[in-house]
């Protein structure tokens, strides 16, 4: 790793502009992704902004919805009682991601910034659009078993690794933004970028913008949750695909109803369509079949991920059944 | 059973516990040495060709650099020179990669230069700014190509008797002409090692001509051996210290390219290097279990005898080094079948060189047989235990003689009983629990019960306590507590007035810690020491004491400071005896097993069976329950040994659910490269493993009666978890792992 | 490690300490450093001054021990432990956070130390497996891990029992379903995982302070 210069402001605004004014410095908060990324030589900032010690770490009920300080843990938040209340769907993510330890470490923003693990995209000497724009991308004609089945271009089939993230984007959370032209809300579904053509790009965030916050609205969803991930161990695994599922169920019909899908997109995948759907149905296996058959729609899969065309509706299948029963 | 005062059979809590859980043990790259230095290894990119440039002045000129070595500047290491002996001819079986010694890539990854700093993180940062430009050449990688031109290992088409030579009983391919029958290939990838401690050295030349190496090794007399011949020095100059290895698996029983790197840095910048490898190069630095193709076809009755075994195997090596392991012994000695055939080859790839891993060879071997099995009593419609027991063999049909003992009949019977098997339905997908579908498997494991030769050094201190010593190592069983209870039982002393010192080349010489040889070999030598002392302390009294002259050693005793011999008044203090220094001190050797090894056939045995859950829609497994039965002679420590045996049955959860490392065949390069990307089981993978020992003494051994674990600890455990995911769903994986995609 | 390139490939990111002096705000580096390396740095960009530069100050309370230091911002809590503190217990398993052999508390809170750098935790309390005894005696957690066979090459075991102690005071040790899931962050390849699920038990039931 090369040496970096260190700064540790208390005021975003300093952090903001001391990102902003450099394209190489980076923010630093749990480091849990970054340390790994700079310690294989796949990014090399020369700056780094420590964000730890920003007055961002509070979790407090605002109006109609429930802020998480984008610096909270992620333990924290999956521990807090007002986000196992409101927001189950939410601890239950949390919880299925990483170890205890790096929950204890990483942060709401942190969480939702995680680069991908794309095998090649860790390896400096294979080629990466997006670590390398031009180079190609290893994956498509390569192993690509944990790649994406939705939304990928020629130029990058990888995928979003965040389970947090699933959950998010399916309670219609808003990522709260400062940067040097201000502040601004993004809608979590437009948080994340597919790759088109600029792979290199994971979000929509400008250069020394700043995530101070998320903001997960009240709803219906708390009781007939559910976050299903398959992995290829019991815990401590990258998803080959999971599920969040978020049901409003009355006498047996679904009122409204929230799926998102992780392991198979660039971005959290919202399955607005299949919600639609759902609505007015009965909570039936029958209908959680049909639903899932829609959210397949114009998936795609490669030479080694074909197996996510079953086990996406599957596993969705399991989490709209567990959360109706919950 | 043995009385309670009694050592052996006990549960002591073991010697180095303290040290282990204060994080007091030193491991091979925590020793503090003055002028200490930091070596990071650079590998290449490609797969095969030769390193046409390699920039290394931006390393060079790194701060805190001290040293970058390549082909280019490398010492001229002695031992890697060409002897003159048959220029034309390659040594049998190829020989281990020389470091930086020409500029020929042979794997990718392979070590091209290695940066020496005085800090780690100036060494790690300077390894990235060397640049290497190759001449590439069309590498091979992928098994299936590789495979069309596999080969008979070298060891067999010199010598037809070899274990690796093709063997046959009865008709040749047999089973093709019967009316039942099956034949299915079975495979099982690469897998790695990965203990918890990556392979560390630090290597310090304390004088032009005397080395020390604090590394870890399974064996540090080989260790010894090999850096003595590479730097052609005397054995007694070079000194190896592995006291504490944070577990190997079978990956430290060869030396390996950063070993040497490490000392050519040293002697280079003549200050100690340290060197740990990083998670991804110990994908490619250090050997693994390698990719395997296996194919069993199998003919038996109605009535479930079978009639006919064909099993080969095409095993994974590297293009410069033959590497063997016994998958197909198993096969030719566990059932009774007539006709018998196994043929074993090799496909030499792009690859680095493979190296035994926990129950190497036999592990693979019994996911094809026990697979096998299996698939024939479904066929059969009979019981796979019942087929099983119906082709139980009562001596040893490969060598036609008696087994020295064999008590699986008995591990059957228990585990079956522990595990609940009359649960088990004949018809598969049949036990359903919500979303989950229930199965049950077990798979047998078998392994040689090996005795080799070892020194050990016992002596009386002042303070009354006994001293022993032997090169041995200790990877994670607890020798040195199950050596300090054979001690305790020999000399009639406690255990706390042991102590077993083990971990260093100086100590009396022993083999490596592998092939569950360790107890048989180290503990007979242990007791053979406790004797001889007994013997000598004996001598030394009776000048004084003429009681003891007569006295048989196995009747001295050590009582209270003093040499005492039971009903007799006969007492003399210790300070007596070691009035001459050293005048206790015994070095005793113990042979390897002799004549009984020709007249029997010595092999521990395991019975695995698994309860597992697979969700019907998703696909994941789930071990709920694993019992695992042993005979393994004498248990020499009833806590170690179960512990040893869950592991080794978590390991098989691993290599049935998860394990695999891939490599782009484009590139010649694995893309699992860590924990992320090459899983191992977690704590919620692990079920509780219930373990049952038969306990009976196999005095063909050794005259403890112990046979050995480690290998029949993961031996059938896999085979156990196919079966049984068979028997939950109906579907039968024959490539592992079983990952949840092979089953959605 | 390796970044040496294929031919066919592009070269990867110069960089080059002398590009990092260069580009980056100099005047904030040298904020941090005294005025006489101030002088010198303005004259001319020479190794003393990035050396200089390099190092920053950390204080932090380690198994309650104050230390001053002058740290590489880039030098990871692991290695800061291992390496220059001798405080070898901490064990590196992977460094990317995928083992948990370096599990520390830091704060009160099980990390990955392997995973942040140790300027990071200026003015925060570590604790490693060297002061969780007190004196000779044994915490409950390390005696369990004895009593119940807790390890056998004993590589993982500080951080095992690092995490063990976080788990029952965090209160996730209430079953053994629970325990597994939230011991799932440190790898034990010898596959010693029952014997500390039931050493945990044990310090949970066992009713002394943890």
């Amino acid at each position: 790793m090369n040496q970096f210069q260190y700064v540790r402001p208390t005021k975003a605004q300093a952090a903001i502009e001391a990102v902003a004014k450099d394209p190489n410095a980076r923010f630093i908060a749990g480091g849990t992704n970054l340390v790994d990324l700079m310690k294989r030589g796949i990014t090399a900032p020369q700056k780094l902004v420590d964000i730890n010690r920003l007055p961002l770490k509070q979790i407090e009920h605002q109006g109609s919805s429930l802020r998480l300080g984008a610096l909270a843990l992620n333990s924290v938040v999956a521990n807090d009682t007002q986000v196992r209340e409101r927001h189950p769907l939410l601890a239950l993510a949390l919880n299925a991601g990483a170890s205890p330890q790096l929950r204890n470490m990483a942060t709401v923003g942190g969480n939702m910034l995680q680069r991908t693990r794309c095998t090649y995209f860790y390896d400096l000497s294979m080629p990466c659009n997006k670590r390398q724009p031009g180079t190609g991308c290893g994956a498509l004609e390569g192993i690509n078993r944990m790649h994406a089945i939705f939304g990928h271009s020629e130029q990058c089939i990888a995928v979003h690794p965040s389970d947090m993230s699933v959950a998010l984007v399916a309670l219609d959370a808003t990522v709260q933004v400062s940067g040097p032209r201000g502040s601004r809300s993004i809608p979590f579904a437009d948080l994340h970028r597919l790759p088109g053509t600029t792979p290199e790009r994971d979000t929509n965030l400008e250069p020394g913008e700043l995530i101070t916050a998320v903001d997960v609205p009240d709803s219906p969803f708390t009781k007939h949750v559910h976050y299903q991930k398959v992995r290829e161990r019991a815990s401590y695994a990258f998803a080959l695909v999971s599920a969040a599922v978020a049901l409003d169920i009355e006498n047996g019909i679904i009122k409204a109803a929230r799926l998102a899908l992780g392991g198979v997109a660039h971005k959290p995948w919202r399955l607005t369509a299949a919600e639609q759907v759902l609505v007015g149905q009965p909570a039936t296996e029958e209908t959680f079949r049909r639903v899932a058959a829609v959210a397949m729609q114009g998936a795609k899969a490669f030479k080694h991920n074909e197996y996510k065309l079953r086990l996406a509706p599957n596993a969705l299948i399991q989490a709209l059944k567990t959360a109706a029963a919950a | 059973m043995k009385p309670n005062d009694k050592q052996i059979g006990s549960s002591l809590n073991r010697v180095d516990g303290r040290l282990k859980v204060t994080g007091a043990a030193k491991y091979s790259a925590e020793y503090e040495l003055p002028n200490l230095t930091y070596g990071v290894l650079v590998g290449s990119t490609i797969a095969k060709g030769r390193i046409t440039s390699l920039d290394t002045k931006a390393a060079q000129n790194a701060p805190g650099v001290l040293a970058v070595i390549s082909h280019l500047n490398s010492p001229k290491v002695p031992g890697f020179q060409p002897t003159g002996k048959e220029p034309s001819q390659p040594q049998t079986g190829g020989e281990p990669l020389k470091v930086f010694f020409d500029d020929k890539i042979r794997f990718n990854d392979q070590p091209i230069a290695l940066v020496v700093a005085d800090t780690l993180q100036r060494a790690r940062h300077a390894a990235r700014l060397v640049q290497a430009q190759y001449a590439r050449e069309t590498h091979q990688t992928n098994m299936v190509a590789g495979a069309k031109d596999a080969f008979l290992p070298s060891s067999a088409k010199k010598n037809p008797k070899s274990p690796m030579a093709d063997y046959q009983r009865g008709q040749p391919d047999a089973y093709q002409t019967a009316a039942l029958k099956i034949e299915q290939e079975y495979v099982i990838p690469t897998e790695h090692h990965h203990p918890m401690e990556m392979q560390s050295i630090t290597a310090h030349w304390e004088a032009p001509d005397r080395l020390t190496l604090y590394d870890k090794t399974q064996g540090t007399i080989g260790t010894r051996r090999d850096f003595a011949k590479e730097w052609n020095l005397p054995e007694d100059h070079v000194k190896v210290i592995a006291t504490y290895v944070g577990g190997a698996f079978g990956n430290a029983l060869h030396s390996w390219p950063h070993e040497s790197a490490a000392i050519i840095g040293a002697k280079v910048t003549g200050r100690p290097v340290k060197l740990m490898l990083t998670r991804e190069q110990m994908f490619t630095m250090v050997g693994y279990r390698p990719y395997t193709w296996q194919k069993i076809g199998m003919s038996a009755t109605a009535d479930g005898r079978i009639t006919a075994i064909t099993h080969e195997s095409i095993g994974q090596t590297s293009s410069y080094q033959e590497f063997t392991e016994s998958t197909l012994q198993q096969t030719r000695m566990m059932y009774q079948s007539p006709n018998l055939t196994t043929r074993y080859r090799l496909a030499a790839l792009d690859v680095s060189t493979p190296i035994w891993m926990r129950g190497p060879g036999e592990a693979t071997g019994s996911f094809a047989l026990e697979s096998a099995m299996d698939e024939m009593a479904h066929l059969l419609k009979l019981d796979p235990m019942e087929f099983r027991l119906r082709n139980y063999t009562e001596q040893d049909p490969e060598k036609n003689r008696p087994w020295s003992t064999k008590f699986l009949r008995e591990c059957y019977a228990k585990g079956a009983e522990l595990v609940g098997w009359n649960k088990r339905q004949l018809q598969p997908g049949t036990l359903r629990e919500g979303d989950w579908l229930l199965g049950y498997g077990m798979g047998v494991g078998t392994f040689g019960a090996n005795r080799g030769a070892a020194h050990v050094s016992a002596r009386l201190q002042p303070d009354g306590t006994v001293l022993l010593q032997c090169a041995t190592t200790d990877i994670g069983p607890g020798t040195g507590t199950a050596m300090t209870q054979i001690a305790a039982d020999t000399l009639g002393l406690p255990p706390e007035r042991i102590r077993f010192e083990l971990g260093q080349s100086g100590f009396p010489q022993a083999g490596s810690q592998g092939g569950s040889s360790t107890v048989n070999t180290v503990g007979q030598a242990v007791q053979d020491a406790c004797l001889a002392l007994k013997d000598r302390l004996r001598e030394l009294a009776a000048p004084g004491t003429p009681a003891f002259a007569t006295a048989k050693k196995e009747d001295v005793a050590l009582t209270d400071g003093h040499l005492t011999l039971p009903g007799n008044a006969a007492r003399v203090p210790f300070a007596t005896l070691l009035q001459q220094p050293d005048a206790a001190l015994v070095n005793v050797e113990s042979k390897a097993n002799g004549a009984d090894k020709d007249k029997f056939s010595m092999y521990s045995f395991s019975v695995h069976f698994a309860e597992v859950a697979v969700h019907a829609l998703t696909g994941e497994v789930r071990v709920r329950k694993l019992v695992s039965c042993a005979d393994a002679g004498t248990i020499i420590n009833l806590k170690t040994a179960a512990n040893q045996m869950k592991g080794g049955a978590v390991g098989g959860i691993g290599m049935a659910l998860m394990e695999h490392a891939v490599i782009d065949d484009r590139y010649g390069r694995y893309v699992t490269k860590d924990f992320a990307d090459y899983h191992v089981p977690v704590q919620a993978d692990a079920p509780a493993v219930e373990v049952f020992f038969v306990n009976q003494p196999d005095y063909h051994v050794n005259q403890l009666g112990t046979k050995g674990i480690g290998e029949i600890a993961t031996i059938g455990v896999a085979p156990a978890i196919a079966n049984a995911v068979f028997n939950a769903t109906g579907k039968r994986v024959r490539e592992l792992p079983i990952t949840p995609d092979k089953l959605v | 490690m390796a970044t040496n390139h294929d031919p066919d490939l592009p070269a990867p990111h110069d960089e080059h300490r002398r590009n990092f002096l260069k580009q980056s705000s100099l005047l904030t580096a040298l904020a941090l450093v005294p005025s006489a390396v101030v002088e010198a740095a303005e004259s001319k960009l020479d190794e003393r001054v990035a050396e200089a530069i390099e190092k920053i100050p950390l204080s932090l309370k380690i198994n309650g021990k104050k230390h001053k230091l002058k740290v590489e911002p880039r030098t990871t809590l692991l290695d800061l432990l291992r390496e220059d503190l001798h405080l070898t217990g901490t064990k590196k398993g992977c460094d990317y956070g995928q083992c948990g052999a370096c599990t520390v508390h830091v704060d009160g809170l099980r990390v990955n130390s392997c995973l942040s750098f140790a300027v990071m935790h200026d003015g925060q309390e570590i604790t490693t497996i060297e002061g969780l005894a007190s004196g000779d005696d044994l915490h409950p957690m390390q005696e369990a891990f004895v009593k119940h066979d807790g390890f056998q090459c004993g590589y993982c075991t500080p951080g095992q029992i690092m995490s063990a102690v976080a788990c029952v005071r965090e209160g996730h040790a209430g079953s053994e379903a629970e325990i597994r899931e939230y011991m799932s962050g440190n790898i034990c390849r010898c596959g010693a995982y029952a014997n500390i699920v039931a050493a945990i038990q044990d310090v949970k039931s066992g009713g002394k302070k943890v």
